[in-house]
């Protein structure tokens, strides 16, 4: 089922919890709605279930408006956070649910019920109450209730926040491939941007009701539109700094007060014409930072060791960078190192609206 | 040492505060089951003489009856109301607990109010309501305007155990394929099983122990247990071992409802869940 969003917008009173939002997810694609929390994700999910009626704008299946469709009537499975199983009713009878109310007859309704749990392995405890079940358990039991209708689209909202952090990472793998093997475009609402960067084709991130910027997750890495998607995605964020943008004899050149450094002309957006400088935020991932050689200087301020790499806090006079790099260097606190930016990984973006000054290539 | 005399201070204080009160139902349970008493205290001898009501029809003023008449009409009256209520309260709390419509706050507040209103007061207005819609001088009837009375509160009870729900669980049912009156009925309900006793005891309650409207809108040949009660007293002889027999038969039935329905009472079901997102 193809999902589009054109101008969504829902207001709660005075707050715009969603603002403007246009989007087309494709027919069997996986798209994460990105954000923190109070971003607008969860409303927005929430308003192609059909549950809030958007104040503006349309929400369509395949091509088809359906304002006007309660959410019984959209077709769609969804898991929430909490799972939402109800407690009084037995595993099977949780996932038999939505064929009851279809009117599917008995025989028909075991057979899909069994089917849906062996794809879950779910098989061995469908006869147990939800509060016997394990969160692992719940959760595919929930995910189980979801897929049994075949619907045509999967709303998750946060479906693995209430796992541990090992079942999580089990969970994200299976799931992904779940999805492409079932071939449900899918609709994945969370806050974890590794969650949504493992998993998602594209990534729609969010901002107080806005769409930031929508593309595939390496997209949103290495050309991010604005400081807000250069700083919610990658761990740990990328750094900023202060500087200009110098243009003269055709060369152009950041200045900050600890470094210049000469950015290739081919990398703006937009031509840089004559002679002029400009006030911009100058940012570099922190696994980008190359020590060890170049010519700007900064001392070891923290070591953090992390396996195999270490996260080193530098200090350029005031400032401090983040810059992961090979636990192998041994640095030591207090040390002087030398550091390098390369030219084509650093990112500058306008102070006042925070957009991106460098082009977005597109992947190929 | 200082322990046990702690615990000795703490029972007898209780001891005396509930003095009093076991006096009362002892005095009670004493003059029941005693016979030929003394002075109209001191009981001779034990027996069931007291409860001879239950074979023997009662004679009160002019007329008899039979208690187990009035036992039934009590019970009829008493479960009318509870049902009614219960309906009612199960029905519009759950509207008030999910549904968002102009003047729900308004509605909320106004019943807690009405609440506060005396009932007595409505009499008058209850009398020719049931009298112009012909239902004045007959059990249901009466039951349906005492039913009236308890909604108010009745409501916000059962609100409360729907609010208790979380929105996810609602959500998945009509993301499922519920109509509103499914989730209600295939989801809801089965959850609130506490509240629907709860609100049933409420309803039952309140109707088995009236007296006032029993009294002002039934006619003297309809005998609920309380207007009984009150004819006998009423009476020139007031033979009190047989009042007392027969008001522990009127205590009893509340008892066993409350005793039977104290598991599902205290059976509230455990939920976690993320509120609106």
């Amino acid at each position: 089922m193809r999902v589009t969003l054109e101008e969504l917008c829902k207001y709660f009173g005075p707050v715009k919890a969603v603002d403007g939002l246009s989007l087309d997810i494709q027919d069997k694609e996986f798209v994460a709605l990105l954000g923190p929390s109070g971003c607008g994700k969860t409303t927005t999910l929430l308003t192609i279930a059909g549950f809030y009626k958007p104040t503006s704008g349309a929400v369509l299946f395949d091509g088809k408006r359906v304002d006007h469709l309660a959410p019984r009537e959209r077709n769609i499975g969804m898991v929430f956070q909490s799972y939402a199983l109800y407690p009084h009713m037995s595993a099977f009878d949780n996932i038999a649910f939505p064929l009851k109310l279809k009117g599917v007859a008995r025989r028909l309704r075991e057979r899909k019920v069994k089917e849906v749990a062996a794809l879950l392995r779910i098989g061995e405890i469908l006869s147990r109450k939800p509060s016997e079940l394990s969160g692992g358990q719940q959760q595919r039991v929930a995910l189980a209730r979801a897929l049994v209708k075949e619907p045509g689209l999967l709303l998750l909202d946060e479906p693995l926040s209430n796992l541990d952090a090992k079942l999580r990472i089990t969970m994200r793998a299976e799931l992904k491939r779940l999805q492409k093997d079932l071939g449900i475009t899918t609709i994945f609402v969370t806050h974890d941007q590794v969650e949504a960067m493992t998993m998602a084709d594209r990534i729609a991130l969010l901002n107080e009701g806005r769409l930031q910027q929508v593309g595939t997750p390496v997209e949103l890495y290495r050309y991010p539109a604005n400081t807000f998607v250069a700083g919610f995605i990658g761990t740990p964020p990328m750094n900023f700094l202060p500087g200009r943008l110098v243009s003269a004899e055709d060369k152009l050149t950041v200045v900050t007060e600890h470094f210049t450094l000469p950015i290739p002309a081919r990398r703006l957006r937009q031509p840089f014409p004559g002679e002029k400088e400009i006030e911009v935020i100058f940012g570099i991932r922190p696994e980008d930072i190359v020590l060890g050689q170049g010519a700007i200087q900064g001392e070891v301020y923290v070591v953090e060791p992390m396996g195999k790499d270490a996260l080193i806090t530098l200090r350029l006079g005031e400032e401090t960078l983040k810059a992961l790099v090979s636990l192998d260097l041994h640095l030591h606190v207090g040390e002087k190192v030398n550091l390098n930016f390369p030219p084509d990984k650093v990112h500058l973006f306008e102070p006042g609206t925070g957009a991106s000054l460098l082009g977005g290539r597109r992947e190929s | 040492m200082r322990r046990y005399v702690e615990r000795t201070l703490i029972y007898l204080m209780m001891a005396l505060i509930s003095a009093p009160f076991l006096s009362m139902y002892i005095g009670f349970f004493l003059r029941a089951f005693g016979e030929g008493s003394l002075l109209g205290i001191v009981p001779q001898r034990w027996g069931f003489s007291n409860f001879q009501f239950l074979w023997k029809p009662i004679a009160w003023g002019l007329g008899r009856t039979t208690m187990w008449a009035a036992l039934g009409n009590t019970v009829l009256f008493a479960v009318t109301s509870g049902v009614v209520v219960t309906v009612i309260c199960m029905l519009a709390g759950y509207a008030l607990s999910r549904i968002e419509f102009p003047g729900r706050n308004f509605y909320l507040t106004l019943q807690l109010m009405l609440h506060a209103v005396p009932g007595q007061i409505l009499l008058i207005a209850i009398f020719f309501l049931l009298l112009y819609v012909g239902l004045l001088h007959r059990l249901p009837g009466v039951a349906l305007a005492r039913a009236s009375l308890e909604i108010p509160l009745g409501i916000w009870i059962a609100k409360g155990f729907f609010d208790g729900i979380p929105w996810d669980v609602e959500r998945s049912a009509m993301v499922d394929g519920c109509t509103r009156f499914q989730v209600w009925y295939m989801i809801f309900l089965p959850l609130v099983r506490p509240g629907i006793a709860a609100v049933f005891i409420w309803g039952f309650l309140f109707a088995w122990h009236d007296f006032i409207y029993v009294y002002t809108l039934l006619p003297g040949t309809i005998k609920v247990m309380s207007t009984l009660i009150q004819s006998l007293l009423a009476t020139e002889v007031i033979d009190y071992g047989y009042l007392a027999a027969l008001s522990l038969i009127y205590a009893l039935p509340p008892l066993v409802l409350f005793v039977f329905l104290q598991r599902a009472l205290l059976k509230v079901p455990v939920f976690g869940g993320k509120g609106l997102g």
